[in-house]
């Protein structure tokens, strides 16, 4: 194409610049191209529309533009050569020609155009037949918008009818000129900068922006997409059109007469209020194209012009309708008053460029006109191909014919799937029909019927017949038809069930005869044992309920629950009877009778409550939740048929009793006749004992809470467990959990969700491993229960809608105990069934279009921490009753997944004291200034986590303090959270962490807690943010680093990076490291251990690393030479420390068999041992040499003395003397370089190193003297391949000494055998032939009996 | 066959010439406005009209049978620009 040279340049109008760089961004994105195809029906005279057709796109500038990509910025030329020229494609042979021009059409719309290259405009006519014919207009953005598309039909309709008529059409629209002089003049007058200042006033506040999409759903935040992700251009888009029904629009076009507001100003505030329905945001802001041409000289110029205003939209609740839509048309008149400042412009100037900052949601886009152009003697049907790129979702509505009103939704495909915008297409119909006959708003459902009717009906249809009974009646039913199947197991005690039935008998007896029967309460606060299960069984059979007591919790908690709840008595140790003095009467289980006496025992009613679990209160006050015999029944009688339980079943019970998850983990075994495993107390805590119980009982069933089912799973014990299932509840189930457990274990998983005050669950979601849903769903709900997802005003949330989760059915509970207030407030007549209940839960959740309802959050203060839940007023309350604080304000902050409780504080005026009375877990942050100059506020933190700890169950104390001079407030005087201050975890502590031991901890303190700062010595790990979650996986951590760890009481004890360092060294490196024999590594207990023997140093630790790569995990045992300790003598001959060890592992072990393993003189050693072992006739497994050889070579050669025993202690520290030659070979020198390597052997004091130092001399002496006897076994040689270069060393030197050799060549240096390369060769072929021998021992015994 | 009054949904009758009063008097109904507000060189855009309602405007007065072009209305917003517009069409039109 050869343009005019002089063509002039014109730059781009503001209206196209947007356009231009978002298409230089996505260069490939067809969407730049608008189209629309116009079908005719009749005689078309093709030349007259082709005459027609040329002068049009003659008059039309905008199609002859030319894009010019000058580095000094865009321009734009007309250059007539551009114009498109009709091409008239005949598919009237085709089969379907009709089908034909539609991929064709399809085809050219796909085909991106480069504005600076390719024509911007296409002008096609298919010819389909005589009497059809489709005529296709495809042109670029940047030329043109859709109201410059209608300008250019309408022009060439009305040539086309003039040329058939013979008479003269209207004048021509002036040139593109006009539009490029209108441009510039409004860019240069005071009336931008007047619009500008209109819009940025008005965006001062910088609102939230929300749309539709579900995609970037926020749990705990009503707001359904707050478009934190980047909406992308898609390159094509989802579209589906309804029609509005007449009559509904014509009453709508009777409002607007009437209110003298235009139509389709109502219909774009419906549009947006329907909207808001799906935001739940106070207001919504939608785009609201306009077309820039009242009052323009470019009026009638086909030209992009038009702009898009973003219309803050608020949707009060409770006004008429008619003030919605004055208010709403009102923002629409000033919008277009100032509508021709450019969208793209406001954003630069409230700095919200880049997808993430939008300044408006979906698109409303009105056509309150006929666009089909009248074509003398045609029939025309007009299809609006596309309007160029749907960033989110476009509502489009076209008027047709007189009154027909036409939706088209069209949607990104990255935002919304085909459903979603076909459910909206249908719903925002649905809702305008039914606002055009309303007087409010708030009176319109926002779900369809249909989908109400699903939601409210279909999906909660779940009603089944469970017979009208008592947990009483059915555990007894069990114990009478089973009497010897055990029920309990505890300890390696087993209790059958008749066992169960005579203990538990005769203690209700004496319960019944104390008195009081249906409804009265007996506490329970024993620890998991027999007792505490017979208690339970108990109770339930004397006819009372049981309410179960925490003993951890501080006694005045405690207190006030025994205040609120009047148990006639407490079942507790005798040890525990001081907690109750003067409360209430304590029966201990010595005190309780053993032998049933046969007296009746009074029946509970299925309606009487069968226990109180007392929950955390908003208030500050504890609440009691009653739960009846008959919810509780309809809960495990859904559990055990749904899930196939039976007597084969093995169920775990490690809940605490005082968490409802406990109820189902209790009675379920006992209904099933199946076997309940209680786990030691403290056990729940505790992945490695849980791995322990769960594989030694066999457990088929077992529950944990998401947090704990994490530390679990990363505890190496749990891989590759078997279960049946596994249940998880109390808090949500992270999808990616759920993908780690599939891997982890072999077992069901199982979602279920519901609060206490519905009898443990209400829903279920099968969570297996084919299951991919993100988030992971609380499913569907049980047997005769209802699940409504309900907005704030009561009405029925259509699909994929955030909403309050109520529940209904026979689960509820009666109340709470003694509130009827509380009772009234949560549990609200059903709005859907006269005469039933359903308890508002707090929570929010969504149903998905498959009927799984999700859970999202919370909508008040309430959060849970590991499960349990807690009220963060009751946590405020407990501050205030402190009297040490002025005011608190406390909240849930999730800092890099990890959900903690703060506490901000403004102190009491006179609550002051030095600051170091804070103690590292305070801070005066933020805000907080002096009040006197010199005087630093400060509070006594110390006083005050006492108090509160007297108050408060552990797990409600905040994890941190941060003091303030005042709380920040919103405009409406409630808390900003938004305002406070990150805690800054980082301790205060000054002494940075020293040893080695302590800079380790340090950074896995930091690791764990997610902490950046630097971290002291005297930084406490719980002040720091870390609860017994935090601790579990620390300890974890310490294991795997130093092969073992002092356990969380220890922990808890010395919490600090000094203090717990000092622990892991006394017991491994330090001064336990010194001891004979040192743990490595702790495995599976029923797995024989490995015994490693020093090398010359006389130490072990070397084969640290070796011991912790075994798979599977193995406790691998260092012996150690006692000559370390000073004042020991190193015995006379290497038999005779031989000897010793022997004694020392048979004390240790006293039954093969025993394998063995040692460097360089641990294998002699090994040898040794092994040969005394079989003299004692005890079992050998395997012995394993890493790179010995016999003594007889060695005994030639002299004595190293001193020199050769520092060279020996650097070679253990991983040197090669030989390398080191400037390094003198003195002890000063030696322990100078150790003390700046990291070599451990550094860190020794200096009583050990000479120890060290004296053992290699020793050693080297024994060596020499030794004569080896004959092992009849096998020797496993592992040869360091790399070393002994021209010295004649080789395992078969062995040969006289041993049944047989294997030997496995290892790619190293001798010195370097237990580095990491080398442990990654020698760990899995150790570990192989640790198994093989395991397994050989196995098969001789089996044999042997 | 005789049609009953009640089968009777919708009577369409020739539609009035439109005036330049009825014009003033439609307008001022959209802005909340006197009539006798509106003078006849006044920027309606400046008296708070907006392109919504005046293709409303441009709509209603179409409805007897005018062919009108919002574009051509949208060049020249005020009574007496509109006036001359409508009056030209009714012309050719021969009303």
């Amino acid at each position: 194409m050869v343009s005019d040279p002089r063509a002039p340049a014109h730059p781009l109008t503001e209206a196209q610049a947007g356009l231009w760089y978002a298409q230089r961004l996505d260069p490939a994105n067809p969407l730049f191209n608008t189209g629309q195809s116009i079908a005719f029906t009749g005689p078309l005279d093709r030349d007259a529309f082709a005459a027609a057709l040329a002068q049009a796109v003659d008059e039309a500038d905008a199609l002859a533009l030319r894009l010019v990509d000058d580095p000094a910025g865009p321009y734009q030329v007309v250059d007539p050569a551009n114009r498109p020229v009709l091409d008239i494609i005949d598919l009237s042979g085709e089969d379907d020609p009709h089908a034909a021009a539609q991929a064709a059409i399809a085809r050219d719309m796909a085909t991106p155009v480069d504005p600076t290259r390719d024509r911007l405009a296409a002008e096609r006519l298919f010819v389909l037949g005589p009497q059809h014919h489709i005529w296709q207009q495809r042109i670029h953005h940047l030329a043109i918008d859709g109201y410059g598309m209608i300008l250019i039909t309408q022009r060439v309709a009305e040539l086309y009818t003039a040329r058939l008529r013979v008479r003269m059409p209207g004048a021509p629209a002036p040139g593109i000129a006009a539009a490029f002089t209108e441009d510039a003049a409004y860019r240069a007058s005071d009336r931008r900068a007047k619009d500008g200042a209109y819009w940025r006033a008005l965006f001062a506040d910088r609102p939230e922006v929300a749309s539709l999409a579900t995609g970037s759903l926020a749990a705990g935040s009503l707001a359904t997409g707050s478009l934190a992700a980047a909406p992308s251009l898609a390159h094509g888009f989802h579209r589906r059109a309804v029609e509005i029904d007449a009559e509904a629009f014509a009453r709508l076009r009777a409002r607007a007469e009437r209110i003298s507001i235009p139509w389709p100003d109502i219909v774009t505030a419906l549009s947006a209020a329907y909207v808001q329905r799906h935001t739940q945001t106070p207001e919504v802001i939608v785009g609201v194209p306009f077309m820039a041409r009242l009052g323009s000289a470019a009026a009638r110029v086909p030209a992009m012009l038009m702009n898009v205003l973003p219309l803050r939209v608020a949707v009060p609740s409770g006004v008429p309708l008619d003030d919605f839509l004055h208010a709403v048309a009102g923002s629409l008149v000033r919008a277009r008053r100032h509508g021709r400042y450019r969208s793209e412009q406001l954003r630069r100037d409230l700095k919200r460029v880049g997808g993430q900052r939008r300044l408006h949601g979906p698109l409303i886009n009105l056509l309150p006109f006929d666009e089909t152009p009248r074509f003398e003697g045609l029939t025309s049907r007009l299809e609006v191909l596309s309007t160029g790129p749907v960033e989110d979702i476009t509502f489009t509505f076209r008027l047709h014919g007189t009154d027909g009103l036409r939706l088209e939704v069209d949607a990104n495909p990255a935002l919304y799937p085909p459903a979603v915008v076909e459910a909206h297409a249908l719903r925002l119909k649905h809702f305008i029909e039914a606002t055009s006959a309303a007087d409010r708003l708030d009176d319109v459902p926002t779900a369809t019927p249909a989908e109400a009717e699903r939601h409210l009906v279909t999906l909660n249809a779940t009603a089944h017949p469970v017979p009208d009974t008592t947990l009483a009646a059915l555990i007894e039913r069990t114990m009478a038809a089973m009497p010897t199947a055990p029920a309990l197991r505890f300890a390696g005690m087993t209790l059958d069930y008749a066992g169960l039935e005579a203990r538990s008998r005769a203690l209700a007896e004496t319960l019944a005869a104390i008195g009081g029967v249906g409804d009265s309460l007996i506490a329970v606060a024993l620890p998991r044992s027999f007792e505490l299960v017979i208690a339970l069984v108990a109770i339930l059979r004397a006819g009372a309920a049981y309410l179960p007591l925490d003993l951890a919790q501080p006694d005045a908690r405690l207190s006030r629950i025994l205040t609120s709840a009047r148990p006639r008595l407490v079942l507790a140790r005798t040890e525990d009877a001081g907690r109750f003095e003067g409360k209430v009467e304590v029966l201990a289980p010595e005190h309780w009778p053993h032998a049933p006496l046969g007296l009746d025992l009074p029946q509970p009613e299925p309606g009487d409550a069968a226990y109180v679990i007392y929950t955390s209160g908003s208030t500050g006050e504890p609440k009691g939740v009653v739960i009846e015999h008959r919810a509780i029944v309809n809960r495990l009688e859904w559990m055990r048929e749904h899930y196939g339980f039976g007597p084969q079943d093995r169920i775990l019970q490690k809940t605490p009793a005082t968490f409802d998850v406990s109820v189902w983990e209790f009675f379920l075994p006992l209904l099933t006749g199946a076997c309940l495993v209680i786990a030691p107390p403290e056990a729940h805590r505790d992945p490695l004992a849980l791995a322990r119980i769960l594989r030694e009982e066999t457990i088929t069933t077992a529950h944990f809470v998401p947090s704990m089912l994490a530390a679990f799973l990363a505890e190496p014990s749990a891989q590759g467990l078997v279960l049946a299932r596994v249940f998880c509840s109390g808090e949500e189930l992270p999808a990616d959990l759920r993908d780690r457990f599939h891997r982890t274990l072999k077992a069901g998983l199982h979602n279920l969700y519901g609060p206490t005050e519905a009898a443990v669950d209400v829903s279920f979601w099968p969570a297996g491993p084919e299951d991919r849903a993100n988030p992971v769903p609380i499913g569907f709900p049980v047997w005769n229960t209802r699940l409504y997802v309900l907005d704030a005003a009561g009405r029925p949330q259509p699909p994929d809608v955030p909403g309050h989760l109520f529940l209904g059915g026979v689960q509820l509970a009666r109340g709470y105990l003694g509130r009827p207030d509380l009772t009234a407030e949560r549990f609200r007549p059903d709005p859907f069934r006269p005469g039933e209940r359903v308890y508002a839960t707090g929570d929010l959740a969504l149903w998905r279009a498959d009927g799984a309802v999700v859970f999202l959050g919370r909508s008040d203060h309430q959060i849970k921490i590991r499960g349990l839940r807690v009220e963060l007023g009751e946590v405020e309350a407990a501050f205030m009753a402190s009297g040490l604080v002025r005011q608190a304000g406390i909240v849930a902050r999730e800092d890099r997944g990890t959900k903690r409780i703060v506490a901000y504080l403004v102190r009491e005026p006179g609550q002051r004291t030095a600051q170091g009375t804070a103690q590292g877990t305070a801070q005066a942050t933020g805000q907080a200034t002096a009040i006197e100059p010199g005087i630093e506020p400060a509070m006594d933190i110390a006083a005050l986590k006492a108090d509160l700890a007297s108050r408060l169950p552990d797990y409600m104390v905040p994890a941190a303090f941060v003091v303030l001079d005042a709380l920040p407030v919103t405009a409406n005087g409630k808390l900003d959270r938004a305002a406070l201050p990150a805690p800054d975890f980082a301790g205060t502590g000054s002494r940075a962490p020293e040893t080695p031991t302590e800079r380790r901890l340090a950074a896995l303190f930091a690791a764990q807690l997610a902490i950046d700062g630097p971290i002291a010595a005297e930084d406490d790990f719980f002040a720091l943010g870390g609860d017994s979650l935090h601790a579990v996986a620390l300890l974890l951590k310490v294991r795997e680093q130093w092969g073992h760890d002092p356990g969380l009481g220890a922990l808890f004890a010395r919490p600090t990076v000094e203090g717990f360092a000092r622990l892991i060294e006394a017991e491994g490196d330090v001064d336990a490291g010194l001891g004979p024999l040192v743990t490595l590594a702790q495995g599976e207990p029923d797995r024989p251990p490995l015994f490693v023997i020093h090398p010359a140093g006389g130490l072990s630790w070397c084969y640290g690393r070796l011991a912790r790569a075994l798979s599977p995990r193995r406790t691998v045992h260092g012996l150690q030479a006692p000559a370390l300790a000073a004042g020991v003598a190193t015995p006379g001959s290497l038999e005779a420390l031989a000897r010793d060890y022997v004694a020392r592992i048979r004390r240790l072990q006293p039954r093969g068999p025993y394998h063995l393993l040692g460097w360089s003189v641990g294998g002699i050693l090994a040898q040794a041992m092994a040969v005394q072992l079989r003299e004692d006739a005890a079992e050998v497994g395997i012995v394993a040499l890493l790179d010995s050889y016999p003594c007889d070579v060695w005994r030639g050669e002299p004595d190293p003395g001193e020199d050769g025993a520092l060279k020996a202690l650097l070679a253990i520290a991983g040197h090669d003397p030989d390398r080191l030659p400037a390094l003198a070979l003195n002890r000063a020198a030696v322990l100078a370089f150790l003390r700046a390597t990291t070599s451990p052997l550094g860190r020794l004091p200096e009583a050990a190193l000479d120890g060290v130092v004296r053992v290699v001399a020793g050693n080297n002496a024994l060596v020499r003297g030794h004569f080896h006897r004959r092992y009849d076994g096998v020797l496993t040689h592992f040869r360091a391949a790399l070393d002994h270069q021209g010295r004649d060393l080789s395992p078969d030197l062995w040969a006289p000494y041993a049944a047989r050799i294997d030997v496995i060549d290892v790619p190293s240096l001798h010195a370097h055998l237990t580095g990491p390369e080398a442990t990654a060769r020698v760990a899995p072929v150790l570990a192989r032939a640790l198994a093989q021998a395991d397994s050989r021992e196995k098969v001789a015994c089996a044999t042997a009996v | 066959m005789a049609i009953a009054p009640a089968d009777i949904r919708r009577i369409i009758t020739p539609a009035a010439p439109i005036t330049r009063e009825r014009m003033r008097a439609d307008i001022a109904r959209m802005l909340h406005e006197d009539p006798e507000a509106i003078g006849g060189e006044d920027s309606l855009m400046d008296l708070g009209l907006d392109s919504m309602r005046a293709m409303n405007l441009v709509l209603a007065w179409s409805e007897g049978g005018l062919e009108l072009e919002f574009a051509e209305f949208a060049e020249t917003p005020t009574l007496d620009g509109w006036w001359a517009l409508i009056r030209t069409r009714q012309a050719a039109r021969g009303v």
